[in-house]
């Protein structure tokens, strides 16, 4: 966090512009909105998985925030601590704990984690000796009868810990309130998303990425959100985006999965739309996966609603993950992608191991060729990766050629 | 149409003069990398002219692949290194579906179509473990050049069992076998069987023969035996395999220059 500057969109910029230039400075937005929150008493509620559902954070008064860490400068430090044999976002985010520089870490009254991998749950041990933290059971076999009702009681005593930790009530009225705000968001995103459905897609994948806020629910975004959209409907297109470039070569349609691009850690999306390709749907948790489904908020019972919901995401910690490969299919019918590409952060085992079932799905059924990159947030490797995606774009334009 | 592939790879450049009209390799040159890799790709290029007594003017097309593809200067585009392998070895060894190119830092392996065209590929990560950095190490380690650290291999009667998956630690390792008096032909064949091992994980389970063995690593004696080992079954050697990457780069600038 550079300084604390004021919104600076320029008059000149309109639509689509102005709404990229908006979200371009969403850090320092919500440097802004949770400073104020601060001063308000608003908690700030720090969170570190999309399965932590943000509903009840809201319902509490409490300010949500990601803090998961997308810098390779805060990874040495970490290292003196964890192996350096640890995914990168365990250790960046462990790294901005250690050394202070996450403001929104400072200000967390509370960190909300999960037992995802093993790698976070025993990270979020060493973290909790000096951080408040609330941790979430889930329950890896998802499948199972039981499985639900366990994660509907590990949701139930979060809002139990937020009530009491922050000494209010969380009514079914306030949990309702805040699935609409939190629906209302994921549609808007949804909606972007579906912009790259297109022939020639009106922004780019990393263009898309930038669409995002890691404080959830602040007004001033989701109006940006419903600016952008409405440009984009009336036939905008951000620059150097496909639909800018008509009358060039159309690009090679890329289907991302695989492990989240923090932010900051867009290194390997640019690689890609470097390299001929365009990421028209990103299957992870910085992309489609945690907005495609939305809450119940008719339903008579919000809590399970909300439980519901978050139980569904398709993330490689459970055993078996078939719901991954569903998504996968839809997206893939839906995107029409001439390629998958699958990204996995080093040492991440859960999505490293996973990939053998996602490149059958994709070679045998998809019949769509598929590349594995695995990597961490060091630029060291971004010419071999520049080769490699090259090389998919050359193989894939020869098949269109025949 | 004569046209022309450079390929700037990571140890060496490598420049060929192809003739489409009669299919024919007119020159082939190499030279080492180094810091200045466009002048040292102008120079690559001005000795394959030599070579084939040619005038610049009558190379109608340029294709640039490798690592160094975009800082050579005179190529009209660049095509990656695993597009002008397939090419240039289905060239030279039209039968082969798998090509498995070892080089100076890369190893890949590429999967055929019948035709030629690229199915698939795999390639080294961040590790040089499965490449030619891993001889030019060990190389250094037992004081011999290159040919000689090949020529060793085949003394071995007793390849050191070398467990190492990185090339620094393997360091470390080779000279503990040293210190153990691990005689050093026995090292060499270790390494070799090694970065094969590395390879042939990296082809996985769906080696569809024949196989063809390219990159400069091919030149090294005993490198074939080890390969044949790790995959258990035959390999050929690619004729010059030093210069496929460039062979196809030179075939796919005539293709483009013909359909432009």
């Amino acid at each position: 966090m550079s300084s604390i500057t004021s919104p600076t969109t320029s008059s000149a910029q309109v639509g689509v512009s102005a709404a990229l230039a908006w979200f371009a400075d969403m850090m320092d937005h919500c440097y802004d909105f949770a400073e104020a929150a601060k001063t308000q008493g608003r908690p700030v509620v720090g969170i570190l998985c999309e399965f932590t559902p943000r509903e009840i954070i809201l319902a509490a008064g409490a300010v949500p925030v990601c803090l998961c860490g997308g810098s390779a400068a805060t990874i040495p430090a970490a290292e003196k601590t964890l192996p350096a044999n640890l995914c990168p976002l365990i250790k960046s985010t462990f790294g901005y704990h250690v050394t202070g520089k996450n403001p929104f870490l400072k200000w967390a009254d509370l960190v909300v984690a999960e037992t995802t991998c093993d790698g976070k749950t025993k990270m979020f041990e060493l973290m909790a000796a000096t951080q408040p933290m609330h941790v979430l059971e889930l329950p890896s076999k998802a499948d199972d009868a039981d499985a639900f009702a366990h994660w509907c009681g590990e949701v139930r005593k979060l809002k139990e810990h937020l009530e009491h930790r922050f000494g209010v009530t969380i009514t079914d009225d306030k949990l309702r309130d805040a699935i609409r705000l939190m629906n209302r968001e994921r549609g808007l995103r949804r909606d972007l998303a579906n912009l790259m459905t297109q022939d020639l897609p009106p922004l780019t994948g990393r263009q898309l990425i930038e669409f995002k806020s890691i404080i959830s629910g602040i007004e001033a975004d989701l109006q940006q959100y419903e600016t952008a959209l409405k440009s984009f409907h009336d036939g905008d297109a951000a620059p150097g985006s496909p639909k800018a470039n008509a009358g060039a070569d159309p690009p090679i349609r890329a289907l991302l999965t695989g492990v989240p691009l923090v932010h900051g850690a867009e290194r390997v999306l640019e690689l890609i739309e470097g390299s001929g390709a365009v990421v028209v749907a990103m299957e992870n948790c910085t992309g489609l996966k945690p907005i495609l489904e939305d809450v119940d908020a008719n339903d008579p019972d919000p809590l399970r609603a909300i439980a519901r919901k978050y139980y569904h995401l398709p993330c490689s910690v459970l055993t078996v993950n078939r719901r991954r490969l569903e998504t996968l299919r839809e997206l893939a019918a839906k995107f029409r992608p001439h390629c998958l590409i699958e990204l996995v952060w080093q040492a991440c085992l859960t999505y490293d191991i996973e990939s053998c079932h996602v490149r059958r799905l994709a070679e045998e059924e998809l019949r769509l060729p598929y590349l594995k990159i695995t990597t961490d947030y060091s630029p060291a490797d971004s010419a071999r990766i520049r080769a490699r995606v090259e090389a998919l774009v050359e193989m894939v334009r020869a098949r269109k050629a025949r | 149409m004569i046209a022309a592939g450079i390929d700037a790879g990571s140890r060496s450049i490598k420049a060929v003069l192809f003739d489409a009209d009669t299919a024919q390799m007119l020159a082939a040159t190499v030279t080492d990398q180094g810091v200045e890799q466009a002048r040292l790709a102008d120079e690559v290029f001005a000795q394959a002219l030599r070579q084939a007594a040619l005038p610049p003017a009558r190379v109608g097309a340029v294709v640039a692949t490798g690592y160094g593809r975009n800082n050579v200067r005179f190529a009209d585009t660049t095509i990656t290194e695993i597009t002008c392998h397939a090419r240039g070895v289905h060239q030279l060894v039209p039968e082969a579906r798998t090509i498995l190119e070892i080089g100076g830092q890369d190893s890949k392996a590429i999967f055929l179509e019948d035709g030629g065209n690229v199915r698939d590929f795999a390639m080294n990560d961040r590790c040089a473990a499965g490449t030619g950095r891993f001889l030019e190490v060990v190389a250094a380690l037992l004081g011999v050049d290159l040919p000689t650290l090949g020529e060793l291999s085949r003394h071995s009667h007793a390849p050191a069992a070398i467990s190492s998956t990185c090339v620094v630690f393997a360091e470390t390792e080779i000279i503990g076998l040293l210190a153990e008096g691990v005689l050093p032909a026995d090292v060499a064949a270790g390494v070799q069987n090694a970065i094969a091992l590395r390879v042939a994980a990296l082809a996985g389970r769906h080696v569809a023969p024949p196989v063809c063995f390219t990159g400069g690593v091919a030149l090294q004696a005993g490198m074939l035996r080890a390969l044949e080992a790790a995959l258990e079954q035959p390999v050929r050697v690619a004729p010059q395999p030093q210069f496929t990457g460039a062979l196809g780069a030179a075939i796919l600038a005539a293709r483009r220059q013909a359909s432009a």
